[in-house]
């Protein structure tokens, strides 16, 4: 009797405190809902301890267990007030939990509810393969992979690379600089088992080590899309985290990784999603339910778990070119600025800016600067049948006119015009050179009109070389290797009402349609001087493969060749 | 600009125009230069050209150099034509001046040489 009284005096004493400092009202009156005055997250709460004496009242049903973080009190919520009795008559002032601390209980109405809700899917081709690897693998990995603890050689976490050197600000890899340290062998033992599961790889050539220790994380990415392969895995060592995923439409879904799972990211969560871990000691603890329509919720309950050490090898198929995904926001290759579609006045008016009158002011310095034909237009030039008529649209300062008299290169005699509305007869021309030119029309539609004049103007069987400037310029001399680790600064330039971006020069194209830099230098005697006097910016539309075919497929000429050359997409079309 | 090319040049992409054919020239200033022969090129081109306008483009300003106003059909064999028609087509040039559209009138400047077929984006078609 004594001891009730002592207990039933404690409780209240438990309850006036929560109730003047956590604002929580405790009642007399039996209900569902139970504090547990003096057990919760900060008092090292174990829930198992919990579960255990549930399972000893078989009756019993719980069906929340709330422990807010850093609170030395927490919630059970039963299935109805008989539940909750029975608990509390058998515990209430129990020593119940290892630690040999009593329990002290009380009824609550409320119970606060701070789980958060995600209803939503899980990325698409996220895959997670749990107990992908057997413990006793694990700790083999963790010998190999691990090491002793030395200052962290990132920011906030220690990594290593094998097969290619991951580089942190261009977040790709020198596929001419391999390590020497390839992926251990030990990792085949991922490829051959995942086909089980039907996943067929070849065997990843970049891996990068993570370790974690508790507090560390990664800030949310997107692994670049253009240096690696369209599946990404990740195999979790040590502890369990919570990785968050955010897609740019809006959506975070928080998901767990256990120790031993192979995760596959593939599709739109190798691509339209960003990842990340958050920096913290402690992850809060998922719940998987299932409402009473069948609908699968996932709950980030109150409830967290401590981190411990975590190793991550993230396995990487190194690839060059750009990117072939359709996730575009998130891809660097991507072209987000596109002016195809610009209506005819505002393309006009941007070619007027930055085409013509940038062509007019550095025309002087631009002709210094082209001594040379170019090889596969003098031997296109050269294969011109005698008494051919050659026109050559664009032709700067005549660099294409071969020495020859047995043809007539009008070039030879210049005459002005727009590409767009060439004052020339129709079919007069039976060979047409068209070099760097259509490249600087703005818009399709302007470029599709281009190609048609050059069909116009070619007589029945004339043939037409076109060139245009090349998206990639990886096969070309064009590159600069010491400009090979510059960060694009992403800088633009308003014309028109349209940002454009502006180029780095001796750099790979990040856009398809840009504006280029020219730095102007003054020609004094043939001489070029020593300093750029301005710089000037001309628009570009540079070309994927297989455009400018595209673009000459007509109903008036018939595409004969196509082929890269130095930087150039080039096509020879023949009219029919 | 050289005759020949001259022999090419339209104005029909001018709103309103319907052939632009040929222009008339006005030249104020005309070089010849010396060009080097080759009656293979000559005899392939002609057949190519417009020969009426060549012939009244070239008297118009003063250089038809007794070429005949037709064709002859055997001009291949005919040097003396040969040469006359090369000079015509390659060697006389007109330096400053001015084309005329036959319809609307709209003129096109010759400078340097050069004959400036630009138009504005509100004389097109």
């Amino acid at each position: 009797m004594n001891e009730t009284k002592k207990v039933i005096k404690k409780c209240k004493r438990y309850a006036a405190r929560l109730q003047s400092t956590k604002g929580v009202i405790c009642s007399d009156k039996p209900g569902s809902n139970i504090i547990l005055c003096n057990v919760g997250q900060a008092t090292g709460l174990i829930k198992d301890d919990i579960i255990n004496l549930l399972n000893i009242l078989p009756s019993v049903k719980l069906k929340k267990f709330i422990a807010e973080k850093g609170e030395s009190y927490s919630y059970l919520v039963f299935d109805s007030e008989a539940s909750a009795l029975t608990f509390y008559h058998n515990y209430n002032g129990r020593k119940c939990c290892n630690n040999d601390t009593y329990l002290y209980m009380c009824f609550v109405e409320n119970v606060p509810n701070t789980e958060i809700i995600c209803a939503q899917k899980d990325p698409e081709g996220l895959c997670i393969i749990e107990d992908f690897i057997s413990k006793e693998e694990e700790e083999k990995l963790i010998e190999v992979f691990d090491w002793e603890n030395e200052k962290p050689n990132l920011k906030n976490r220690q990594v290593r690379h094998f097969g290619y050197e991951f580089r942190y600000g261009s977040n790709d890899v020198d596929l001419d600089a391999p390590l020497s340290d390839k992926i251990p062998k030990d990792c085949n033992i991922f490829w051959t088992r995942l086909k089980k599961y039907d996943i067929n790889l070849e065997p990843p050539d970049q891996l990068t080590v993570n370790k974690y220790i508790p507090g560390q994380g990664i800030p949310l990415h997107v692994d670049r899309h253009s240096p690696f392969g369209s599946t990404i895995l990740s195999v979790s060592l040590g502890s369990s985290v919570v990785m968050d995923w955010r897609h740019h439409s809006g959506l975070n879904i928080p998901i767990d990784i256990p120790p031993r799972s192979m995760l596959i990211m593939q599709g739109a969560a190798r691509y339209d999603w960003q990842h990340g871990i958050q920096p913290r000691t402690w992850d809060p603890i998922i719940d998987h339910r299932i409402l009473e329509d069948g609908q699968r919720i996932k709950v980030v309950t109150s409830e967290t778990r401590n981190r411990e050490t975590r190793i991550s090898l993230t396995f990487r198929w190194t690839r060059c070119g750009d990117c072939d995904c359709v996730y575009k926001t998130l891809c660097d290759t991507a072209d987000v600025t596109s002016t195809s579609d610009l209506n005819d006045n505002v393309a006009s008016n941007l070619e007027e800016l930055h085409v013509h009158q940038v062509y007019e002011q550095i025309s002087r310095h631009f002709s210094s600067t082209r001594h040379q034909a170019w090889p596969q237009v003098v031997g296109f030039v050269r294969d011109s049948p005698p008494g051919a008529v050659l026109l050559d649209l664009g032709a700067g300062n005549g660099k294409n006119i071969l020495k020859r008299n047995d043809i007539l290169q009008p070039a030879a005699d210049c005459i002005r015009l727009d590409l767009l509305h060439a004052g020339i007869r129709d079919g007069c021309a039976d060979v047409i050179i068209c070099i760097a030119v259509i490249h600087h029309f703005s818009s399709q539609s302007r470029r599709i009109q281009a190609v048609a004049t050059i069909a116009r103007l070619l007589r029945s069987g004339g043939r037409a070389l076109i060139t245009v400037w090349a998206k990639d310029q990886t096969k070309s001399n064009y590159l600069c290797k010491k400009k090979e680790n510059v960060i694009h600064n992403n800088s633009t330039v308003e014309v028109a009402g349209i940002n454009l971006p502006v180029h780095e020069n001796r750099t790979q194209f990040q856009h398809k349609d840009l504006l280029v830099p020219w730095k102007l230098r003054g020609v004094k005697e043939d001489k070029l001087a020593d300093k750029p006097e301005s710089t000037l910016l001309r628009f570009y539309h540079v070309f994927e493969e297989g455009e400018l075919e595209q673009l000459c497929v007509s109903s008036e000429l018939i595409v004969e060749k196509s082929f890269y050359d130095e930087g150039n997409w080039c096509v020879v079309c023949k009219k029919v | 600009m050289k005759l020949i090319t001259h022999n090419m040049l339209t104005s029909k992409c001018l709103k309103g125009v319907i052939t632009g054919y040929p222009l008339a020239i006005t030249a104020t200033v005309v070089k010849v230069s010396e060009v080097e022969y080759n009656p293979e090129f000559i005899s392939r081109i002609i057949p190519k050209l417009d020969w009426e306008v060549l012939w009244k483009a070239a008297d118009s300003i003063g250089h038809n150099e007794g070429l005949p106003p037709t064709i002859d059909p055997k001009f291949e064999d005919n040097e003396e034509f040969l040469r006359k028609a090369h000079k015509v087509l390659l060697e006389v040039e007109v330096e400053e001046g001015y084309l005329t559209c036959p319809e609307s009138g709209r003129q096109f400047p010759i400078t340097k040489g050069i004959p400036n077929m630009l138009l504005t984006e509100a004389e097109v078609q």
